[in-house]
């Protein structure tokens, strides 16, 4: 009788919740950007903006309900490309979170404070 | 048709004011987890994907990451399905059998968006597609990533059951100041 199996009947363990340890791979994953506020100056933002193939980044102006002074991350349309940290590498780095998974769409959109901006 | 979570999600199986809403929508978790806590069966749905998340989906079931140990499991038909794991950014040509997927389903049911085009990241709505699943199926859990690797769909499950909490409130997505200054 294989370990395993004998082990689960003495526990009375069917299932286990989750893994217990993150797998070693999750480290090397791509992960979502995190942002360095001091170094997110508007035009910084921008140049992301500009390089960014999915919706993921975004700059509103102030008004129309919009806070402004701000880079809007929507996690949940970023791929992970990368393509932002490669426009500004001393402003991004990787967040490494894998962990994602959220039940209202509103809790994946962050706003991260942009450099001397008023809001 | 009824289903217990969306009902609470929404709001409309709830009661007449909002704190019965979350009230409700407690019970209605509490109940999802003590049923599917143990044994989960999902369905995936393809709705126009580039078939990356097919393949991290069918690793889940790899001894590396053995799905099963945490009782979930595949179902070939949405009629034994608890769960509808929905790939891609949802093509019109799809509505139909994306409605009638959703509708063979036995209630309580959650349906789990999957990845980025699922989010609404990647297609804009256009003639062809609806641009993300939320257009056509009421969302449960949303589950981000290019794909998302395997452990970000196990999380994801985990989510749904309400085995785990999200930590996706708790993201600020700003990290520390780079230490050696950093060069602007």
């Amino acid at each position: 009788m294989p370990m395993w199996f004998a082990r689960g009947l003495r526990r009375g363990v069917v299932t286990t919740r989750y893994p217990a340890r993150p797998d070693r791979s999750s480290a090397f994953l791509p992960a979502p950007p995190a942002f360095r506020p001091r170094q997110l100056t508007r035009e910084t933002a921008d140049r992301m903006i500009a390089v960014c193939p999915s919706t993921a980044l975004s700059r509103p102006e102030k008004g129309d309900g919009e806070v402004g002074g701000v880079l809007v991350f929507d996690v949940g349309a970023c791929t992970a490309c990368g393509r932002c940290a490669e426009a500004a590498p001393h402003a991004v780095t990787s967040s490494g979170e894998f962990e994602l998974a959220a039940t209202a769409r509103s809790a994946l959109i962050k706003k991260i404070p942009l450099l001397g901006e008023a809001r | 048709m009824s289903s217990g979570v969306n009902d609470a999600r929404r709001g409309t199986g709830g009661g007449p004011v909002a704190q019965d809403e979350a009230e409700v929508a407690r019970q209605l978790r509490d109940k999802i987890a003590a049923q599917f806590g143990r044994s989960l069966h999902i369905r995936t749905l393809d709705t126009g994907s580039c078939a990356v998340c097919e393949q991290e989906i069918r690793l889940l079931t790899a001894p590396h990451y053995d799905l099963h140990r945490l009782g979930f499991f595949f179902t070939p038909a949405p009629r034994h399905a608890d769960l509808l794991l929905v790939t891609g950014p949802m093509v019109r040509a799809f509505d139909l059998a994306a409605r009638k997927t959703y509708e063979a389903m036995p209630g309580p049911k959650v349906v789990v968006a999957t990845g980025a085009c699922a989010l609404g990241g990647v297609y804009p709505p256009d003639p062809f597609v609806h641009g993300q699943v939320g257009e056509v199926l009421p969302v449960d859990v949303w589950i981000p990533g290019c794909p998302p690797s395997p452990l970000a769909l196990l999380y994801g499950l985990g989510v749904a059951v309400g085995r785990l909490a999200e930590k996706t409130p708790g993201l600020t997505f700003i990290a520390d100041e780079d230490p050696s200054g950093g060069e602007t």
